[in-house]
């Protein structure tokens, strides 16, 4: 199609004036889904300015001009021609454009893909992988994809409804109680992007975020490995491992391999090795780590996890040791 | 003339072309939806819905073309062209179906478009 | 529809040739003004008439505008760097839910109205609306009701679930009151709303001078039409999804609780088939003003009258086919994505339609440059760009990205701001002398013009840029990452711009104007009939009621000013003290009545209070003091239905003048009150189909349904129900029947046998669930059947007070065989219960059978 590659055309030199480098971004597309739409926009962009700078000359000439007035004869003309012929041409063409595209949109990937279940919670979201071969496997937060294999999400809610959104990668879809929905992804670009809950969904709607790691297939399957192993405690970690049991920090989160087993929280087994904290909130390094612990409902309005405040900076420490070592 | 008279006209002659699609829109909608939701298997074809809407398709643009052209004859009552803005009852009665027929062009293009969809999505996904 | 036949005089109507003598001139003016001034004193709060009721109406919505203005200047200066605690997560909920709320509800629905209500009657030559009262006391509820919703966010109380409420958010997880309030306040409002529908629709229809045939009345009528006739069936699915959410709130019954076979779509569906239509009730009746200024500017009447009066009708229809494109990420069939956006992308040719017709009407005139004409400009290039981008989102793939983002915030202010703030405020320079008698300033109104459009894009251009780089809406901060930080530093600095140009204007409204001269009469040089007023106004709305030839009387009907001032025309006295103006027919404005109107009164105020206590209790749970307070609402209407309506006249008809007699009193479908009544029972059915509709799509959704544990109502007791239903129905058309044939006995005897079989009707329809057990908080099978019987059984309660009105009436000699206004209205009632009760019976007892 003749029209394709001028639209991409188009969208490189789009991309090049605003400088859409974004990780979050629509018009930065690394998949077939997301570079669709991008395309679409970029048609639809140029399309509609020369509309709009068409209707808008129009309307300056007819108030500013010095002019002769015109028959109404030529206003029906114009009322005919410009309203609706044009119009109706136009929308009809637009309208088979989307309409075309809209099925590998929605398609589902094919038999075989690597599935992976999203569930959106106040304000997080519960990553479980399920590959063909081998154990599956929860994380929190963070989701890390092969680059060219396409993956099939099945997404639902534990709560209120959220939305599923990894702008570079494709179109969002909600998450809705009661309800399973799909989308399903091929990235094919290598790097790190940032997917965001999009449908308001409570007080820290702001703070529902995740990264999102395409590596390339090998690497993949090597952090797949590493995820699906329990958790190793380095030596120097020894004391913040007893704080964390002291604490009761497992009475709402896992660490597989230890006694922490329950699932109301995030899944910790790996949480050192994530490049986020609190859903997109903070880089995950020891500084964050210990504002998270102490000053968790400031930080993030609404959470359900409780301040660890009155815990001795000593034994704080500690703990944010531990935690990143589960890598 | 008697036909033009007031008793002989009413202003739901104007909300007949859109009460067509509406009635088309819906039908279609309803039957696509209760298809993929009660018959249809998960990844099923379409199959019968589209050739139900098909049908509405057909049905719907027959009966516009009858209104449209009821209401193009109304409107070249004695050859009179618009804006049909007289004090009386024939201008009325011609402007009356001048508006009839601008609206069954509008609703007409409102199914065509309605119908390109079942041309291009071929199943419930 | 038949008239009943009165005198029609042949031919064209002239005006009195000569005029009246100069000292009974004076006398008919005299007598106008005495019966169409308002009280003075604390009595000036009980006026009824358009011309203070709409001015109060505009003002307070232009109230709400500022607030809500405020609330997002407070926003802007949260999101104007990144990682912000300028406010909290949890006041910019609040904000943001408010504001969004009270724009739509309390001042773009509301300002239509209000505008509506001053200028329709002006500009169809009549005194008064149809229903003086209705509209005040919808004025009265929006009052209250408004103070209520926006008072609670100063107690941390304010909802905080976004404007469309989307539960199990706004159910389970937000206990407080916040959505009691927007749930039970916004209802009280689209009450209101639908009764100031109904007075514009009647007044559309049946209240225009004589001679304006349909071909011929002012654009700005049509779509006021358009946009009243949209609110009589977008609102009710409103209010049956509130009524749905806030039931299972405080009762638990789980319409939207997937828990227990609810689901949360449903409300989806039900808010934006309101939500959709919204947009264009918004959009109409602003844009008709500009249908106003063009013309007149242009010197020229509109190019393509037909063509405006297609897209009016059209895009109404229209926008009631485009709801799922607010859902087009749910995970909906492609087909469906697909039928919307092809309605969604048709959608838009009548919407261009109409700036085509104004752009072809500028360029067959020679434009006379202006103030109004300069917002007119500023709200076309908007909207046309905001058109465009609503055309981007109509394509569901795009809209997969755009949806949930800035860039859909940017998408809709463009479209409401460009397609109705600019409009009115082109309005309110253009209208503001038939309002306040002088003109505002033209510098004032040039600075602000430039200060609001600039700030307006400097606000919104960005957006668009902020949400395809991934910035989701109703986000309280953004992370800089994201790079959009310039971006929406942009947009705060643009509000405050906007905001000033908002500020000029509300000093150049407010501003000492006593040392500036009057404006002329007709200061614009405008065609239409609202220009005839005098300056200053006169209480009277117009010194006689002309007959009308043209669609720009003014310009083209000599000496028609002249002739309306002498009283050359009909009605140009009052010599029984009363208010009157002209009802005349449907399509081609011959005049069939002297309808009389009421004059000032307090109920309206009272009813509203009463019934607003209903609402403001109910948020807090006090269901006794709610119920209370709604039947002491009840009791004061049927006191103000029973005092101020359906009088009888003291002679059958008079003369109007130019020769012509009228009937005083007409009922069945020749009085406006029957047209009332029936677009009112119109509304209430279109909410109840809703209903009907929440049972069908739960349908949809499950596997098996009813549920098998369900024992559902069974169907003889539903059987009995419509027997009995049917038996009264026929009773009280027996009733209507005797009462005209003057059969004293049989009347009695009828109606009382209707209220019998009333009550056992309603008694039979609750036996069906009860005697099966069904429990309404287990499963949304059960609730939907109990929510159609309740709401059947309500319906049957508001017939049964009608027919124990009547019965009471007939008694006390107001109802006769003659008079029987309320008759007609009561059997009307009735064939809305009888059907109501029909589906309820084939939904809840057949369907299960059929399945």
């Amino acid at each position: 199609m003749g029209s394709t590659l001028s639209a991409r055309a188009v969208a490189a030199s789009g991309l090049a004036v605003s400088g859409c480098t974004g990780v979050q971004s629509a018009l930065a597309p690394s998949g077939p889904a997301a570079r669709d739409i991008a395309e679409l926009f970029w048609i639809m962009t140029v399309g509609g300015g020369l509309i709009f700078v068409a209707v808008l000359a129009l309307a300056l000439y007819a108030v500013y001009a010095p002019r002769e007035p015109r028959s109404v004869r030529f206003g029906h003309g114009l009322i005919l021609g410009g309203a609706v012929v044009f119009p109706t041409l136009v929308l009809g063409a637009l309208l088979v454009y989307g309409l075309r595209m809209l099925p590998s949109q929605l398609a589902p990937a094919p038999p075989g893909s690597l599935r992976v279940h999203v569930e959106g919670l106040q304000w997080w979201w519960r990553v479980r992988y399920e590959p063909r071969a081998g154990e599956g496997f929860e994380l929190a937060n963070e989701i890390v994809l092969p680059r060219g294999r396409p993956v099939q999400f099945l997404l639902t809610s534990a709560d209120v409804i959220h939305s599923f959104w990894i702008p570079s990668l494709a179109g969002k879809v909600d998450m809705i109680p009661g309800r399973a929905t799909r989308l399903a992804v091929t990235a094919t670009r290598a790097g790190e992007y940032r997917g965001a809950c999009a449908e308001y969904c409570g007080t820290s709607h702001a703070w529902m975020a995740f990264s999102v790691r395409v590596l390339e297939p090998a690497d993949f399957d090597a952090w797949l490995a590493g995820q699906r192993a329990p958790a190793r405690v380095v030596a120097e970690a020894e004391p913040g491992r007893r704080a964390f049991a002291e604490y009761g920090c497992g009475a709402c989160h896992t660490v597989r391999g230890e006694v922490a087993r329950a699932s109301l929280a995030p899944d910790l087994t790996h949480v050192g090795s994530r490049l986020t904290l609190g859903a997109g909130l903070f880089s995950n390094d020891d500084r964050s780590r210990l504002r998270w612990l102490t000053n968790t409902d400031v930080v993030k309005p609404g959470v359900h996890m409780p301040a660890f405040g009155m815990v001795p900076a000593a034994r704080l420490r500690d703990l944010s040791v531990y935690l990143g070592s589960l890598q | 003339m008697s036909s033009v008279d007031e008793e002989h006209a009413s202003l739901w002659a104007l909300a007949v072309p859109p009460l067509i699609w509406a009635t088309h829109f819906l039908l279609s909608y309803w039957t696509a939806a209760v298809w993929c939701a009660k018959f249809a298997d998960a990844g099923g074809s379409l199959a019968l819905a589209r050739l139900a809407i098909a049908v509405y398709s057909a049905l719907a643009l027959a009966a516009l073309a009858l209104t449209g052209y009821q209401g193009y004859r109304r409107h070249h009552l004695e050859q009179r062209a618009a804006p049909h803005d007289e004090d009386s009852p024939e201008s009325r009665y011609r402007f009356m179906g001048y508006a009839a027929m601008l609206l069954s062009g509008l609703s007409a293009i409102a199914i065509v478009y309605a119908t390109l969809v079942v041309l291009y999505i071929r199943s419930c996904v | 529809m038949r008239e009943q036949d009165a005198e029609r005089p042949s031919g064209d109507v002239q005006p009195l040739a000569e005029a009246p003598p100069e000292s009974l001139q004076r006398a008919q003016a005299e007598r106008l003004i005495e019966v169409w001034d308002a009280p003075s004193g604390w009595r000036y709060w009980s006026a009824v008439n358009n011309t203070e009721v709409g001015v109060w109406y505009t003002a307070l919505a232009f109230l709400f505008l500022l607030y809500a203005g405020v609330l997002a200047l407070l926003m802007r200066i949260q999101l104007a760097v990144p990682n912000n605690d300028f406010l909290s997560a949890d006041f910019y909920n609040q904000a943001f839910t408010v504001h969004g709320s009270v724009m739509m509800f309390l001042f773009a629905i509301p300002i239509f109205e209000a505008v509506a209500v001053v200028l329709m009657p002006q500009m169809l030559g009549a005194r008064d609306l149809p229903f003086p009262r209705l509209a005040a006391f919808g004025f009265w509820c929006f009052l209250i009701g408004g103070i209520f919703l926006c008072g609670s966010i100063f107690f941390d109380a304010a909802p905080r679930g976004g404007w469309f409420m989307y539960p199990p958010l706004t159910s389970a997880f937000q206990p407080d009151i916040g959505p009691d309030i927007w749930l039970l306040g916004f209802s009280f409002i689209e009450v209101a709303a639908i009764a100031s529908a109904v007075e514009l629709i009647v007044g559309a229809l049946k209240c225009r001078p004589p001679g304006m045939r349909i071909n011929l009345i002012p654009l700005y009528a049509w779509y006021a039409l358009v946009g009243a006739i949209m609110i009589v069936f977008a609102f009710p699915p409103l209010i049956a999804g509130s009524m749905m959410l806030e039931v299972e709130r405080a009762f638990h019954w789980p319409f939207f609780d997937a828990a227990r076979g609810g689901d949360p779509l449903l409300w989806q569906h039900l808010f934006w088939l309101f939500g959709h239509p919204e947009v264009y009730i918004i959009f109409l009746p602003s844009i008709a003003l500009v249908a106003m200024i063009v013309p007149t500017f242009a010197r020229k009447p509109m190019v393509g009258y037909g063509w405006v009066v297609l897209a009016a009708i059209g895009t109404g229809f229209l926008s009631f086919g485009l709801w799922v494109h607010h859902m087009y990420t749910t995970g909906l069939p492609g087909v469906s994505l697909g039928l919307f956006s092809a309605a969604s992308t048709a959608v838009a040719i009548p919407t261009g339609v109409q700036f085509f017709c104004f752009l072809a009407t500028l360029l067959a005139g020679r434009v006379v440059r202006s103030v109004p004409m300069l917002w007119v400009l500023g709200s076309l290039a908007i909207f046309v760009l905001g058109g465009l981008t609503g055309v981007m989102v109509a394509i569901a793939t795009f809209d997969f990205q755009a949806h949930d983002t800035y860039f859909v915030v940017a998408h809709f202010h463009y479209v409401l701001i460009g397609g109705a703030i600019f409009p009115l405020i082109a309005g309110l320079y253009y209208f503001y002398p038939i309002v306040a008698d002088r003109k505002l300033s033209d510098r004032l109104g040039t600075i602000a013009f430039w200060l609001a459009f600039v700030g307006f894009n400097l606000t919104f251009l960005p957006m668009h840029l902020s949400g395809l780089r991934g910035m989701p809406r109703r986000v309280f901060t953004y992370p800089s990452q994201l790079g959009v930080d310039d971006l929406n530093l942009t947009s705060s600095v643009g509000a405050f711009v906007l905001a000033a140009g908002i500020a000029v204007v509300v000093w150049d409204v407010l501003r000492p104007k006593r040392s500036q001269p009057y404006a002329p009469r007709n200061p614009w040089n405008a065609g239409t009939l609202e220009w005839v007023q005098d300056m200053p106004a006169k209480p009277w709305g117009i010194r006689s009621i002309p007959e009308i030839d043209t669609r720009y009387p003014l310009w083209d009907q000599p000496n028609l000013l002249r002739d309306i001032d002498e009283g050359r025309f009909y009605l140009p006295d009052a010599e029984e003290g009363k208010r009157e103006t002209l009802v005349t027919s449907v399509v081609d404005a011959q005049p069939v009545q002297c309808q009389r109107l009421p004059g000032p009164s307090f109920l309206p105020l009272l009813s509203a209070v009463t019934v607003g206590g209903f609402f403001v209790f109910g948020t807090f749970g006090w269901w006794r003091l709610a119920i209370l307070s709604f039947m002491v609402g009840i009791g004061l209407i049927c006191v103000w239905l029973w005092t101020g309506t359906a009088l009888h006249p003291e002679k059958p008809d008079k003369d109007v003048g130019l020769g012509l007699r009228l009937p005083l009193y007409l009922s069945g479908t020749a009085s406006v009150g029957w047209w009332g009544t029936f677009v009112t029972m119109l509304a209430a059915f279109t909410a109840y189909v809703c209903i009907v509709f929440g049972y069908f799509f739960f349908w949809t959704v499950h596997e098996d349904f009813p549920p098998a544990h369900a024992s559902g109502p069974g169907w003889r007791w539903p059987l009995v129900s419509l027997l009995l239903f049917l038996a009264a129905w026929s009773a009280t058309l027996l009733a209507r029947r005797a009462n005209a044939r003057d059969e004293v006995a049989l009347h009695y005897g009828a109606q009382l046998a209707a209220l019998g079989f009333s009550v056992a009707a309603g008694a039979a329809l609750l036996a069906g669930p009860l005697t099966t057990h069904m429990d309404p908080t287990r499963h949304a099978y059960e609730a939907s059947v109990w929510l159609l019987v309740a709401w059947t059984v309500l319906h049957l309660g508001l017939a049964v007070i009608m027919s124990a009105f009547c019965l009471v009436a007939r008694a006390a000699g107001r109802i006769t065989a003659r008079y029987d206004i309320d008759l007609h209205n009561t059997v009307l009632v009735w064939h809305f219960t009888l059907l109501t009760a029909a589906m309820t019976v084939a939904v809840i007892a057949g369907f299960p059978l059929a399945t």
